[in-house]
């Protein structure tokens, strides 16, 4: 860095032009070490990336109060404990059509096929225990990123859910 | 004067104008220094490794004050946490506690045996909670919260902080909880994914 002597002015008429045009010269490396340093550290301590929040809402009311949900308006989202997942429709009869597997970069997609079809849809969300967290945030997403009117319930897997994905697999 | 020589030499070229560098570390510096936030050590009790996720949602931000954070740990555990000190002090008993509830009751917390979660220790003092405490304390910190604020209508903004790797049963659990504490409305945190070409 470039120090800060100056020559000591000799005496002379000639020398005297030199010193009036260096007295505009400031040495800024010290500023420039502390600006440095204090850049260093406020780079170091910020967190830039702010984190991402995704709204859940659960159903209000009580969990005694049912609620009736005509079956031909349902859409099943079953999720395995492998992370595999299975949708398949509801009719009004209480049966539903066979589980079909799909690939979690398709969900968006498929959902608004489905939606295409029928807009008063609700999502029955049916995640099996041992699968991971990750697997549920990333349907979120892919619910988060369709464009459909987003309605869903979660519904706890039952034995019979599991046997229907054994089922479809086998 | 051999040596004048040389030291004059030196001086002329290392000279150099370093107006236009500070001009620009000045304003990096500015830039920083405005978007800088000060995170407290105690606000990451518990180190999770977050999902990512693509959506992003710009009208849900985290807040920076009333946020309960439940995180949910890889053992299955759940840590609540408030980042009020007075509601922490009059709920759990001590300004810098942190509540641990374990959903699975085949199993025993991780904190509980080890004090660790990962291989991290927890600085914090915990509380651990069963099923029934800990519902009381989710009702607890917004009344708390409420009094201490002196606003009826306060409310904490709800985030879980999930392990990639947590079992869906803890959640599971966790949200039969939130519902029956009324707890209706909650936002899961994750990390933000560069969105794939389509």
């Amino acid at each position: 860095m470039a120090g800060g002597n100056f020559d000591a002015p000799e005496t002379g008429g000639k020398d005297k032009k030199k010193t009036k045009a260096k007295g505009v010269h400031i040495d800024m490396t010290p500023m420039v070490d502390v600006i440095m340093l204090l850049l260093t550290f406020f780079m170091l301590t910020t967190t830039l990336s702010a984190p991402q929040l995704m709204k859940i809402s659960l159903p209000k009311g009580d969990v005694k109060d049912k609620v009736k949900v005509d079956m031909g308006n349902v859409l099943f989202v079953r999720v395995s404990d492998k992370g595999n997942i299975y949708f398949s429709n509801g009719h009004s009869d209480g049966s539903e059509s066979p589980m079909e597997k799909t690939d979690i970069k398709n969900v968006a997609k498929q959902l608004e096929s489905i939606y295409a079809q029928n807009n008063n849809l609700l999502l029955l969300l049916k995640f099996d225990r041992k699968m991971k967290y990750s697997v549920m945030s990333d349907i979120f997403d892919e619910i988060s990123r369709a464009k459909i009117e987003k309605r869903y319930a979660f519904l706890k897997m039952e034995p019979a859910d599991i046997e229907k994905i054994n089922a479809a697999v086998g | 004067m051999a040596i004048k020589k040389v030291r004059d030499i030196r001086k002329a070229s290392i000279n150099i104008d370093m107006t236009p560098m500070v001009d620009v570390i000045m304003l990096l510096l500015t830039f920083f220094m405005l978007t800088a936030t000060f995170k407290a050590a105690e606000s990451e009790a518990v180190e999770v490794s977050l999902p990512q996720s693509i959506y992003s949602d710009p009208d849900n931000k985290m807040r920076e004050n009333d946020v309960m954070t439940l995180s949910l740990t890889k053992g299955g555990d759940v840590f609540v946490d408030v980042d009020n000190y007075k509601v922490r002090e009059k709920v759990f008993g001590d300004q810098f506690a942190i509540g641990v509830y374990h959903p699975d009751s085949t199993s025993k917390s991780e904190v509980e045996l080890k004090g660790t979660v990962g291989n991290k220790e927890v600085k914090r003092k915990i509380v651990l909670l069963n099923k029934a405490s800990f519902e009381k304390a989710l009702v607890d910190c917004k009344t708390v919260l409420r009094s201490v604020e002196g606003n009826p209508k306060a409310e904490f903004q709800v985030v879980i902080k999930g392990d990639k790797e947590t079992d869906y049963g803890i959640v599971e659990d966790l949200m039969d909880s939130m519902h029956e504490t009324n707890n209706k409305l909650f936002s899961l945190v994750t990390i933000i994914k560069a969105d794939k070409k389509e």
